[in-house]
């Protein structure tokens, strides 16, 4: 993939989301002039990018949902739900096809049927253009007649395309039932149409006994294909606009999808623009220069324009001869405006044309931002953490320097030296991991579409309110939670959230409040999913789970509420009754703690029966380094993620009591059982003797907490983890490995996946 | 007289037929169902009357005279 592609679709993805999240809002926040521009401009460059790269079935689709967003722009289109709709359809499909391009280069061969399909769908929304013509009903598909219409007189309508590539319109007439007392002769009227491709006249209430038939009663609904141009036609119905539906209908053919020369002029120009700006070196240059110059001239010419042909070509030969494409790029900004009254001198994509001049627009702006691919970042995140680490062996060196030598001066002047390089180390790993946060509301970016829908799928009434969207995140993190988030936002609206109906039986408003919160703790981001809805019921998920047979019934009998809603995130485990494709096939709630817990954070879950459920999220702001605690047992050094350790205990042997084969202790009213981590680890080596305090760290997993012996705790570090390679990445019961400041390696137990 | 019935009892346009010609054209038409309609002598159709031949659906004779008619419209025979 060339790097023109590859910036394609990094910026087609960037669009898609904005105009996803403006329409959104615009659905939500109602309209805003602003909106609507941003909505519309987002669709333009999409359509103008997707030219560049040649993907002209994108192109007629956006195209289509550009031609509406301008209708919503100017007024003459209401920004329904319907248009909405339709807008992020055409969003999801163009996303589709973007993904397609990244991976193979092409868009798969449906995407011209796709394209065709979704453009009819988009124009039927348009209302005609021009103020006084007839209106088409707004917000409607394509209707039923014309599609009909189409269908039937198909051959016609595409043997006569070939003949008259110009505009095609579907007309409906329906005149009224008294016309003829009026001295009105319908089918008259489209006598008249010029460019006539296909008729069909029926009666409005086809069947009825012939002798009750009215002869002096209009039932009939005259339809028709015809070309020509609007105005011809709005002409001829211009008594009877209200009885005349006019639909454009040209997507329907291919050549005719650019009945706009003027659109088509400026787009040629426009794409040769910024096809100059990406190809500013390479051998080939001053040859694109020079085609650049010829299409860009031709273009114009052929929209009559001969003064604005003559201005590029001697631009062009200009350029060509300095090697410098500035001149024609000057000279088509001009001819851009030229062509477009009322026209900015540029529209901000800030290339050479800009001179240099500020501008306000914020795609200007937004250029002074780097696009930087995030592996990159991460390189980098990787290189400070190893400093990071590496600085924690000038103490090593220190020491030794003193034990060793005895040279206290040169002792004191490295440990001095190695201040110093903590410092900037600890500031250069700051500053590196700065590069990768990002506002967590990129991981809430998705949600208020999935909201939108899921709620009109599912009949409910929910408003969603994201609170501390901005709180700055690692991008790495961001995008681990993206998918707990969805999982929580479904559940929350499946589950959760109750019907209108039954809300208001409840007496509470018929509109759900879905709260999507995050907040910062420390190191630590809060994100909380709370649903004003109808609360878990734990006897519930206990039947569910002894149904399912996750757990023996005595044994369900002997947990608390707080610990038969653990059970909710036990995989298998789901309390919808029918099974939806919404949520409710078992997996979620598991696969939120999973993912939840591969980046160190937690997981829990508040419910109140009949006031709603909150679940929270407490994840590392970054997972770049961990603490760890470096742990002694059977000889052998460990590395333990502290956030897996509840807590350190000295546990005297008279606390400990013998419970069956097991030994346990008492912590705070609860039993807590001990085993040996050389035991569960199945180190060689004998046992310490037995002291009079047994160290234990208390782990709680799944819900329990359990003491791990050890020997003894060595340090406390903040480490780079890197994940197990190579033959051991499959080795269960590893976190992973991390490097000391003596060089050593030191193997980090994933203590949790021992337990279980 | 633009409707007419023939001897053989067939039905006839002639020339332009206005929007009076709809009502004695249904009223042969549903006296005499089976009977065909001759239109090729018609010079050109009101709407009311394509309607009563579009609703009744007779056995056409011809070509429609009314050339705008006899391209566009094919009614169907009920």
């Amino acid at each position: 993939m060339n790097p023109l592609h590859e910036q394609f679709v990094a910026e087609a993805r960037e669009l898609i989301d904005q105009a996803t999240d403006d329409l959104i809002a615009l659905e939500r926040d109602g309209f805003s002039a602003e909106r609507i521009d941003r909505i519309f401009r987002a669709f333009h460059t999409l359509k103008g990018s997707a030219g560049l790269v040649e993907l002209p079935a994108m192109s007629l689709t956006l195209h289509a949902a550009e031609d509406l967003m301008a209708a919503v722009r100017a007024g003459r289109q209401q920004p329904g739900a319907g248009v909405i709709s339709r807008a992020l359809e055409c969003l999801d499909q163009v996303s589709q096809w973007v993904d397609a391009f990244d991976a193979d280069g092409v868009l798969p061969p449906s995407a011209g049927d796709e394209a065709r399909a979704m453009t009819e769908k988009l124009r039927s929304h348009l209302p005609p253009d021009g103020e006084h013509a007839p209106l088409t009903s707004p917000g409607s598909e394509l209707p039923e007649w014309a599609s009909r219409l189409i269908e039937t007189k198909r051959e016609a309508i595409l043997q006569r395309i070939g003949e008259r590539p110009e505009a095609n319109f579907a007309i409906s007439y329906e005149p009224h039932a008294g016309c003829f007392f009026d001295g009105e002769d319908p089918l008259q009227l489209l006598r008249q149409i010029p460019h006539f491709v296909a008729v069909y006249v029926e009666l409005r209430d086809d069947g009825g006994p012939l002798s009750e038939l009215d002869p002096f009663e209009c039932r009939l609904r005259l339809l028709a294909i015809a070309g020509g141009d609007r105005d011809e036609l709005s002409a001829i119905f211009r008594l009877v606009p209200d009885q005349v539906r006019i639909i454009d209908i040209r997507a329907l053919a291919v050549k005719a999808e650019e009945p706009d020369d003027a659109a088509l002029i400026q787009g040629v120009v426009e794409e040769q623009r910024q096809m100059l700006r990406v190809a500013i070196s390479g051998e080939d240059f001053v040859g694109r220069i020079g085609a650049a110059a010829r299409v860009v001239a031709n273009a114009v010419r052929h929209g009559r324009r001969e003064d604005l042909a003559d201005l590029i070509t001697r631009a062009g030969a200009a350029a060509i001869a300095q090697r410098n494409a500035t001149l024609l790029l000057t000279a088509i900004g001009e001819t851009l405006d030229a062509l477009t009254p009322g026209r900015r001198t540029d529209d901000g994509h800030g290339g050479p044309a800009a001179g240099g001049a500020p501008t306000q627009d914020p795609e200007a702006r937004a250029n002074r931002w780097l696009r930087v691919d995030q592996s990159r970042v991460d390189a980098l995140v990787n290189l400070a953490g190893e400093l990071v680490v590496l600085r924690n062996s000038f103490a090593h060196l220190a020491r030794r320097i003193e034990s060793e030598f005895g040279d206290q001066d040169l002792s004191r002047a490295v440990k001095g030296e190695q201040d110093a390089i903590d410092r900037l180390a600890d500031d250069m790993h700051a500053a590196i991991l700065q590069l990768r946060m990002v506002p967590i509301g990129q991981a809430f970016r998705p949600l208020p579409r999935l909201t939108r829908d899921l709620s009109r799928r599912l009949h409910k009434k929910v408003e969603l309110v994201t609170r501390g969207e901005t709180t700055p995140t690692d991008k790495a993190v961001v995008d681990r939670l993206l998918e707990p988030l969805i999982h929580l936002v479904r559940n929350a609206l499946d589950h959760g959230v109750e019907t209108p109906a039954e809300r208001r039986a409840a007496g509470k408003a018929e509109t759900a409040i879905l709260t999507l919160e995050a907040s910062r703790l420390g190191d630590r981001i809060v994100v909380e999913v709370r649903d004003d809805g109808r609360g878990i019921d734990p006897a519930a998920i206990g039947r569910k789970a002894g149904e399912r047979g996750l757990l023996a019934s005595d044994a369900l009998a002997a947990l608390s509420d707080d610990q038969m809603l653990e059970l909710i995130f036990f995989t298998g485990l789901s309390t919808a009754t029918q099974i939806t494709d919404v949520s409710g096939r078992g997996v979620g709630m598991d696969v939120v703690r999973t993912s939840v817990d591969q980046i160190g954070g937690r997981v829990s879950l508040t419910t109140r029966a009949g006031v709603g459920t909150t679940v929270r999220l407490d994840v590392p702001v970054n997972i770049a380094t961990s603490r760890i605690m470096v742990i002694e047992c059977a000889g052998q050094t460990f590395g333990i993620p502290m956030d897996a350790v509840a807590e350190t205990v000295r546990v005297t042997s008279d606390r400990i009591r013998q419970i069956k084969n097991n030994e346990g202790f008492v912590l705070r009213d609860r039993v807590v059982p001990i085993c040996s981590l050389a035991e569960l680890m199945n180190l060689p080596g004998q046992r310490a003797p037995a002291s009079d305090a047994r160290l234990v760290i208390v782990i709680h997993a799944g819900g329990n907490a359990t003491a791990v012996e050890i020997d003894a705790i060595r340090d406390r570090l903040d480490v780079v983890l890197k994940p197990m390679q190579g033959l051991l990445s499959n080795a269960p019961g590893y976190a992973g490995t991390a490097l000391l400041g003596d060089g050593a390696v030191l193997l980090v137990l994933d203590v949790k996946s021992i337990l279980s | 007289m633009t409707v007419r019935r023939q001897d053989n009892g067939a039905i006839t346009l002639d020339g332009v037929c206005g929007v009076e010609d709809a009502e004695p054209l249904l009223q042969m038409l549903l006296a005499t169902p089976e009977a065909p309609l001759d239109w090729t002598r018609c010079e050109h159709l009101h709407t009311a009357v394509v309607q009563v031949v579009l609703a009744a659906g007779p056995e056409l004779v011809g070509q429609c005279g009314d050339p705008w008619v006899g391209q566009w419209i094919t009614p169907t025979q009920r």
